[in-house]
């Protein structure tokens, strides 16, 4: 379980990213994260990554306080954690099956596991015999499906997507949801999102953010704003 | 590539400079042990005035075990009646003694030079590659690796570096000493063999053995991998902050 408990993220400069946010995902849970550039998405994601540590408040994952400064095991929270990012972070002197395979070499995993885990990865997003193949090669829906399938190998619990669909066509977005669907009820799934069609037609819980507060969290609801 | 022939260069000229103090102690550890006084007598002196000499010498018990007693041995022959001249290897040992410390003092400083310098070069050269690998390494992070598995990479060619470059220098060095084996056999005529006192086991310099071949190389890829790992460890930390 992700617990949010008065978070409020002040950078040094002054400005507030978020203002005493409040919110629990449960294990499994699929929510959607929306709200306008700036809202504050990003830096929840952030947060629980322990990129960042809070001004105040706690931040919570599976009964450990991760957001203190005495917090160590940095390294143990992010081999549960998958993160999808907006840019992708797919290395390009490497393959396909390279860069899937680092979010296993990370976690210790045996080697005699680690190819069977990347193609099976691999088929789940649907880039099956692609493993041989340089990013440079791969068009950006299909870079997204290779950073999809990087986040849910190893294990990892917790799935956070920055902007999945964001440089993506409404064809290959809605794909690329599909995927994230497949994963539902297995992985705690967390997307912050811009686009309303997806977040309308799927009817999951929604937090919506606005200037760094949390305004509504709704159980199945819709994009609004 | 610059980083590697800073450490080669360091680790060639630290072994010469060993292996050329390794020498000089054990070539003036052989002069010391053998203390000598040669004494000339006038042609008129008897040869029961020179046995009397030697016994008075005898009883004194002034033994030239040291070459530090020698002047005093000297200075007493010299009152002797009948002596004519008397030499010892006061001057060989002082020119020795000497040439030992400045090579000492000189390679200590130039020592300390050589590691900083290296050090600095090769800390640069890894922050350079760093920089390269910003990106991987941030992603690494993310996922959740360890500072330790950012940093192996790193370090294993940190350490590969310092294996071949000292293996390079050591080669180079055991080449060249075996080709001025005849050259040093003429130059240590009369010299049977050399030690160098390591506790209490003596380790043969001359003839050439390859246990003294071998410490050499052992310290000299230390030397390098030590060199290596600090420098790593420097770029990482500044960089992994």
């Amino acid at each position: 379980m992700i617990a949010f408990e008065n978070v409020t993220k002040r950078f040094p400069l002054g400005n507030v990213a978020l203002e005493s946010v409040s919110f629990t995902v449960n294990d499994n849970d699929f929510v959607f994260l929306v709200g306008p550039s700036g809202a504050g998405k990003t830096t929840i994601l952030r947060l629980i990554m322990h990129e960042y540590l809070p001004s105040s408040g706690n931040v919570t994952i599976n009964d450990q306080v991760i957001s203190s400064k005495s917090f160590r095991k940095i390294h143990e929270l992010r081999r549960q954690i998958g993160v999808i990012f907006q840019d992708f972070k797919i290395l390009p002197e490497k393959n396909v099956y390279e860069n899937i395979s680092l979010s296993l070499k990370v976690n210790k995993t045996p080697s005699s596991q680690i190819q069977q885990e990347v193609l099976k990865a691999l088929s789940l997003v649907g880039l099956s015999k692609k493993e041989r193949v340089f990013p440079s090669q791969l068009s950006a829906g299909e870079l997204q499906r290779v950073a999809i399938a990087r986040a849910i190998v190893g294990n990892r619990d917790i799935i956070l997507a920055d902007e999945p669909t964001g440089n993506l066509d409404p064809k290959t977005a809605w794909e690329i949801m599909k995927i994230f669907k497949k994963l539902e009820g297995r992985k705690t799934i967390i997307i912050a999102t811009h686009n309303t069609d997806i977040v309308n037609s799927l009817q999951k819980r929604v937090i919506l953010m606005k200037d760094g507060r949390l305004i509504k969290d709704m159980k199945k609801g819709g994009y609004e704003l | 590539m610059a980083g590697f022939l800073v450490l080669f260069f360091t680790l060639f000229l630290s072994t010469a400079i060993f292996v050329t103090i390794c020498f000089l102690t054990g070539l003036l550890g052989y002069v010391e042990t053998r203390p000598q006084v040669t004494v000339y007598f006038q042609n008129k002196t008897t040869q029961d005035d020179i046995f009397k000499v030697r016994d008075e010498l005898s009883a004194s018990g002034k033994y030239a075990k040291k070459p530090a007693y020698l002047p005093e041995i000297a200075e007493y022959l010299k009152k002797q009646p009948g002596v004519d001249e008397v030499n010892f290897q006061k001057d060989i040992v002082e020119r020795l003694l000497t040439l030992t410390s400045i090579v000492r003092l000189t390679s200590l400083v130039f020592f300390v030079f050589l590691l900083l310098m290296s050090i600095v070069v090769l800390t640069t050269a890894i922050l350079y590659k760093i920089a390269l690998k910003k990106d991987e390494i941030e992603l690494l992070r993310l996922l959740g690796a360890t500072s330790f598995y950012i940093k192996k990479p790193f370090l294993f060619e940190g350490i590969l570096f310092g294996l071949i470059a000292s293996l390079m220098s050591f080669g180079i060095i055991a080449g060249a000493i075996y080709s001025l084996r005849p050259f040093l056999f003429s130059y240590l005529r009369g010299i049977n063999y050399l030690s160098l006192p390591i506790a209490n086991y003596q380790l043969q310099l001359w003839p050439l053995s390859p246990v003294f071949l071998g410490v050499t190389f052992v310290l000299s890829a230390l030397f390098g991998i030590t060199i290596a790992i600090l420098a790593t460890l420097l770029a990482t930390a500044k960089y992994l902050k």
